[in-house]
Formats: C-alpha cells, structure tokens, sequence
C-alpha cells in the first residue's frame, strides 16, 4: 500500500512539472506577457516598463526557476492583475467552484443511477427508451445553450431562480444542472450495462432463488457490483467539473476556478495560471487515488498493489 | 494549514456575501460590464470601468463638461499659464478627503509628484509624462512645471487625474519583484478621494460598491449625489446581462448586440439609446517598407485598398446603431480632428483599376492581421477579396500582434484605438504618426507637424497644424479609417441619466425619475 501510493505520488510530482513547464512556455511562447499586461492603449515604451518591472526580460528558465524557488518555499506568488496574493485569489475562487462541481455531480448521480437501474431492469420497454432518450440529448446538446434555455425559463419566464452570482446556494441551482448533465449520459449508460451483466450473472440468481426481496437483489447484489466502474468514471468527471467548468462560470457569473483560469490566460497572469495547473493536476489524482480505494472496499477481488 | 485557513475564510464570505438589490425602491443602481477590473486606482488600471468609477468617487483638479466639453472649476477654482511651461492653480477650499482630512496643496503636490515619478510604475504615462514636478506654493496654491510645453495639459488634469491625501500610498504592499527584489505594488492602494461617492466596498474582479457622500461639497460642478448607492459587477456574458436587465438584477448595461437592440427597446421598463464612441477602426499599411518589398509602398495600391471597402455598409449592416463612418484618423470629439480631408468613396472598378495601373492586373496575396471583432474584419476582407486582393487573414491575440507590430512584421492590419479617453487628437494621430513602432508611414513631415502641434499652446496654430498632418495622411492613404464604434445602452426607464459621446458613463449625474 506504502509503495502503491509513494508511486502515485511521484507520479503526480512528475505530471504537475510537467504541466507546469509546458504552461509556462506556451504563455510566453503565444505572445508578449508584457504586451498583454500593459493593455490596448499602451505605448512601446509603456510595454517596455512592464517588461522591467516585471522580469519578462530575463531568460525564460531564469523566469521559470525564480517562480519554482517560490513554490517551494510556499509563497504561490502575486497576481498582477488582481493584485492580490494568489493563494488570496484561490480562496475566494475555488469554493465556487467545489461547490458547483459536486452540487452539479450530485445532480448527474442523482439522477443517471436510479434512470441506468430502471432502463437495466426493464431493457427495450419504454423506460429504457426514455433513458435513452435523454442520453442522447445529454450528449447532443451544446451545454451553453441548455444554460441559456434554463435560465430563460427558471430566471426570466418563471422569475424563480437567480440568474446570476453565487450570493446564495439557489445561485448554484441551475449551473449545476447545466454542468452535471452533460455527465448523466455516461454515468446513465454505463450504470445501465453493468447492472444488465450483473443481473444475469450467477450470485444474482443464487439470491433470488434464496427468495430475498427484488430490491434488496437489485441495491445489494446487483448496484454494489455495477456501480464500480461508476465510481471512476464519476471521480473524472468531477476532475472535468472541477477545472473544466468555464462555459457554465462563464454563463451564470460565477467567479470559479475555470473563469479565473480563462481569464488569467487572456491577461497573462502567470502565477494564477501555474496555481491553477498545480490545483487541478493534483484534483485529478486524488480523486482518481480516492477512486481506486473506494473500488477495492466495494470490490474485495480488487487489491491495491 | 494558513492556506487552507484562508480558503475556508474566503468561501465563507463568497457564499455569504450580500446579494445587491437594484432598482429605485431600494435607491441602489447596479450596473455591469463583461470586464474584470484590475484595480479601481485610474493611475493604474486603463479600463472604462475605473475611469467611470473614479470620476464618481474622485476629483480631479479640473472637470471637463461631458455635455458642452468645456473646462470647468473642481478641486482647482481658477488656472494659469505663467509661461509656457508653468501652470499655476489656485485651490479650493474647505473641501474634504473621504476619511475626514483636508484638501489642501500638499495633497495635490504629493499625488501629481508620486505618479509623475519614472519609477511610479504607472499604467499610461502620457497623462502624466509631461510634468517635471508640482511645487506647493502656499495652502492651497500649486504650481505645475512641465518638462516641454503641453497644449493639452488641461485635459490630462481633468478626472484622469485624481488627487489623493499626502502619504496616501505609503500603505503600498512589499511584493516580490523579479531576481529576488522586492517592488511597490501601488495599485493595490484602495482610492481616497473628494468625489461625490465614496469606496465603501471593492471585490478584485467582480464588484465595486459605492455610497452617497453627504457631505460632498457644495458648488461642485458635478452637482450633490442624487441615488444611495451604486454598484458595479462583472457580468461576463452578455445574455446574461441582458436577462439581469430584464428582470431587474441589473439597472444598466453597455454594449447591447445589435441583434437585442430591437428586443429591448420594445420592453416597457427599459430605455435603450445608442450613441459614438472614441473607438476608431482603421488598416494600417506599411507605406514605409518597414516589412521589407511590400506592395503598401505604393500610393495606387493603398488608395485602391481604400476605394474598395464598403465602410458605409459594414456601419449599417454590422457595427450598428450609433456607428459612423470614419473620416479622419482620429475620433471626431477630439480637439484638432480635421474632418475634412479627402475621401476614398466605394468604387470596386477604380479599385481594380488603380491596382493594374500599379502592376497588379491580377489582384494580389497578402497577410491581413487582426485581433478584435472577427466578424468586422471579414467584412473587410470580403471587400478586398472582391477587387482581387486576397487576404490571408492572421487572427491573433493583442499581446501576439503587437510584438510583430513593434518588429517591422505587418504590411496590413485592422486595428483599433480609444485613445485611452483623451480628447485631444494629440492622443490619436500623434500616437500613430509621430515615429513611433505603431508608425508605418515615418513621414518625416507629418511626423515633424504632429510634433510641433503637440508643442504648441496656440489653439489655431496647433489645429492648423494637425489639419496639414490629417491631410497628408489622407492624401497618402497612408491609414484607411474604416468607423467609429458605435455602443447601445439599455437601462432602467426609472433612470434619468444622459449619454454623451464621449463612451463614459457619468453616474454621478444619474438619478431616479
């Protein structure tokens, strides 16, 4: 287990360098930071005052190492542009952003695993019709455009939802909406097949035939087995939720992680950038770790190792 | 554990903040933009957004009219050139900070002084370049030494120039600069004013909320404030906007899609007017060769490139409600922006025409760089494309364009300009033409007239000098000005507020019907 999750980790040191790097190069790399910074109205000479004040003149692995030397000793840095402290940034930005994400998986779960179970139990009748149904708008719906109709009928037409901010937990209703089911199609489906294997296999019939109640079958010896490769799938859609929630930030104005990565990007801020890249490497593989252990307490056959 | 500290503290507030009521049953005003602002502190953020704020909360020594444009008394009762490099301002008194202390010289002398300063880090030093120092004469006396004679001093000491209290940005943060030093960041100083409103919250990019200041003084000529309070936010999307104005979330919005415009007017609770802005959109061509062998050294050619564009067209079928064709390179409010140069009229058959005469029967390929609003810039290429110019077009975002801008890289590019809000043609033209890297003309004679007229106190000297330079640039089609960008207001109809056509929102004079 100790050696499981040292490798893990060391996996996650080498994949949030990584990024790091490639993020860093591609900002300066796909313009002048300095130019970004100064603004429109700029003259060349204010550009150059930038480029001073700031360090952009310096070799880029100077530039890169003066910000790793920081990280390392803890300081994330200042945002230039928000002229605040980053870790100051983060904290007002990634609670919105938690928020939404497991409201809006809260939302996919809720609503994909009871539809996947009915569709599985009652297969090719109308229920598994209507499941597919609604996969398939899932999928084929822009997610911008599902926002926008929600917020005309939730917020304009029935005036009954805000439609924009996060004063209030109403304020996460329909974003979460909007973001979780764009996930309910394959949490839907796939909790769909797995209960249609899990309920022709042998321990399936082995406890009907000992006479247990149809849906103490269908929770217990059916769902606990389907749901596994749920559980993953459901951890890297929260990673997806999590940093790629833009649209929906965007839509309803919420100030998340996704609309401040955008933005950062657009201006050139780089330590919120960087931030941002270490926040959701390291999401994606804890949640992804979080995935595996969770597995293997519902799956004895599985063994971390 | 600080950090996670401070994260846990943080969300607690974003879940929890106060949500703002617009509308006039609660005397709150709420108005949104798609801009996060960086800093509400004019000297170091150049968006819209702080000037607009800042002439609600702050004075500057001057105050331009936004209805007549002329200059009037504010912080500053009255004002002399004693040379042409000395401006002497008498100040007015018994008026107070917004933390309770008196205005008087050493305030001025101290602002005017910190930003002025070479190493103030300020973000467009034009408006302050100028000054080689303020002296405080007596209390409320100043004297203002300018390092070159500046005609257009005066506007630059309207509300670009707020004054601040004497030490006020001591407070400034230590931050980590680059190499292990550390710097000032001045524009984390949070604004202390005289203005009729005053700071009373700022959330970095998402809110600023301002309150009446009762006790601002009286005389003002931007008369005592009227509505309780006034909030900013940042609305990212514009539908969104839209469905806050709809439905009362929002009081006030900018920037309406022509395509909503029509809508919105026809809601009973809404005014939507539309008026010009100062954004001009023009070509730039590389007359001088700065790119090397380029067809925009020819005169038939850069005149053909004129004659082929639509700009009539574009205006009404695109830009939109309160958009004018472009005349001149320079916004027309400004002072010294002759209009009356020569014209290129649509004429795709003398546009090919003069392109053969120039070599080039068969039209011609070349790179076409732009940066902001995609679907005017296709238009433009479509015109060319007609007359057999074949634009490869290079979409880019500003902070790639400008570098190849600055590096001789562009023979022809659409650009834009707002002329960080400064009236005075010294902020347009003589931004482009005067040598400059934005410069691919480098005609020393225009560049020697724009130079001399910047120079000049002589009002008729210096619009007849910018009148030869405008000419000349005209004559050369040197730039092609396409349009001025039109904007459309929607807001509440319980709001009497006046749009001017300066692209400003002056809040301090709204006030509910």
């Amino acid at each position: 287990m100790i050696v499981y999750l040292s490798k893990r980790l060391f996996m996650v040191v080498i994949v949030i360098i990584v990024t790091s790097v490639v993020a860093f190069l591609l900002v300066h790399l796909s313009g002048d930071p300095a130019a970004a910074m100064a603004g429109e109205g700029a003259t060349q000479a204010d550009i150059e005052a930038v480029r001073a004040t700031y360090g952009f003149d310096r070799p880029l692995p100077v530039q890169y190492f003066d910000w790793a030397g920081r990280v390392l000793a803890g300081d994330l840095g200042r945002s230039t542009y928000l002229r605040a402290d980053v870790t100051e940034v983060l904290a007002r930005h990634i609670p919105v952003t938690a928020t939404l994400g497991i409201c809006a998986l809260g939302f996919a779960l809720a609503l994909s695993i009871p539809l996947g179970v009915l569709a599985a139990l009652r297969p090719n009748t109308i229920i598994d019709r209507f499941s597919l149904w609604l996969a398939v708008a899932g999928q084929a719906l822009p997610s911008f455009l599902f926002a926008l109709g929600l917020m005309y009928l939730f917020g304009v037409y029935l005036r009954v939802l805000p439609i924009s901010g996060s004063d209030t937990w109403w304020h996460f209703v329909m974003p979460s909406i909007a973001l979780g089911y764009y996930a309910t199609p394959e949490i839907m489906r796939l909790t769909r097949s797995g209960m249609l294997d899990v309920m022709q296999s042998d321990h399936v019939r082995t406890a009907r035939a000992y006479g247990l109640a149809p849906w103490r079958v269908v929770v217990r010896h059916g769902l606990r087995h389907a749901i596994i490769p749920v559980v993953s799938l459901a951890a890297v859609q929260l990673g997806f939720m999590l940093g790629g929630s833009i649209v929906i930030e965007t839509i309803f104005s919420l100030n998340g992680i996704g609309n401040l990565a955008w933005e950062s990007i657009q201006r050139s801020d780089i330590a919120v950038i960087q931030a941002i890249l270490l926040i959701i490497a390291a999401a994606y593989a804890v949640l992804t770790l979080l995935a595996d252990l969770f597995n293997a307490a519902l799956d004895p056959r599985i063994r971390i190792s | 554990m600080s950090i996670l500290r401070t994260m846990l503290a943080g969300g607690i507030l974003a879940i929890a903040a106060a949500s703002a009521h617009a509308g006039k049953e609660n005397d709150t005003f709420v108005w949104a933009t798609s801009t996060e602002m960086d800093t509400p502190d004019m000297y170091y953020g150049n968006q819209r957004e702080a000037l607009i704020n800042t002439y609600a909360m702050c004075d500057g020594l001057l105050h331009r009219d936004p209805i007549t444009n002329e200059f009037q008394a504010l912080l500053a009762t009255s004002w002399e050139w004693t040379d042409d490099t000395t401006l002497e301002l008498e100040l007015r008194e018994g008026v107070k900070f917004h933390d309770g202390t008196d205005f008087d010289a050493s305030d001025v002398a101290y602002t005017l002084n910190h930003v002025a300063a070479p190493d103030s880090d300020m973000k467009i030093r034009v408006i302050v370049d100028w000054i080689d120092n303020v002296e405080a004469v007596d209390t409320h006396k100043v004297r203002i030494n300018a390092k070159r004679p500046t005609p257009a001093a005066l506007q630059y000491l309207t509300g670009t120039s707020p004054i601040y209290p004497e030490g006020h940005y001591e407070d400034a943060p230590v931050v980590p600069g680059a190499d292990g030093t550390e710097r000032r960041d001045w524009g984390a100083v949070m604004p202390v004013c005289t203005g009729p409103y005053k700071l009373a919250d700022y959330v970095a990019g998402e809110s600023l909320t301002l309150v009446a200041n009762p006790d601002y003084f009286e005389g003002s000529p931007k008369g005592k404030p009227s509505i309780g309070t006034i909030v900013y936010r940042t609305i990212k999307d514009p539908e969104t906007q839209i469905a806050e104005l709809v439905t009362g979330g929002i009081d006030w919005m900018w920037g309406v899609p022509p395509e909503n415009a029509e809508m919105l007017s026809t809601m009973g609770n809404l005014t939507v007017v539309s008026a010009p802005t100062m954004r001009m959109s023009f070509l730039s061509l590389d007359a001088a060769g700065r790119t090397g062998d380029t067809p925009m050294t020819d005169l038939r050619v850069r005149q053909a490139i004129a004659h082929a564009i639509n700009r009539q067209a574009i205006v009404d079928n695109l830009v939109g409600e309160g958009s004018e064709v472009q005349k001149s390179i320079c916004a027309p409010v400004q002072f010294g922006c002759d209009t009356d140069v020569r014209q290129y009229d649509y004429d795709p058959e003398k546009a090919k025409a003069l392109l053969a005469e120039a070599g080039y029967p068969d039209g011609l390929t070349i790179p076409f760089y732009a940066y902001r609003d995609r679907a005017y810039s296709e238009a433009v290429l479509n015109d060319l494309r007609a007359v057999g110019i074949r634009g490869d077009m290079q979409f880019l975002q500003w902070r790639a364009l400008r570098p190849k801008l600055a590096n001789d890289e562009v023979e022809i590019a659409h650009l834009t300009f707002g002329s960080n809000g400064i009236l005075d043609v010294s902020a347009s033209t003589s931004y482009y033409f005067t040598g400059g890297p934005d410069d691919y003309a480098r005609d020393e004679e225009v560049i020697a007239w724009l130079q001399e007229a910047d120079r000049t106190t002589n009002e008729e000297e210096r619009k007849a000098l910018y009148s030869k330079a405008l000419n000349k640039i005209a004559d050369q089609a040197y730039y092609i000005p396409l349009f001025m960008y039109g904007r459309t207001y929607a807001f509440n109809k319980d709001l009497d507020y006046p749009v001017t056509p300066d692209e400003m929102a002056h809040f301090y004079l709204a006030r509910w019907k």
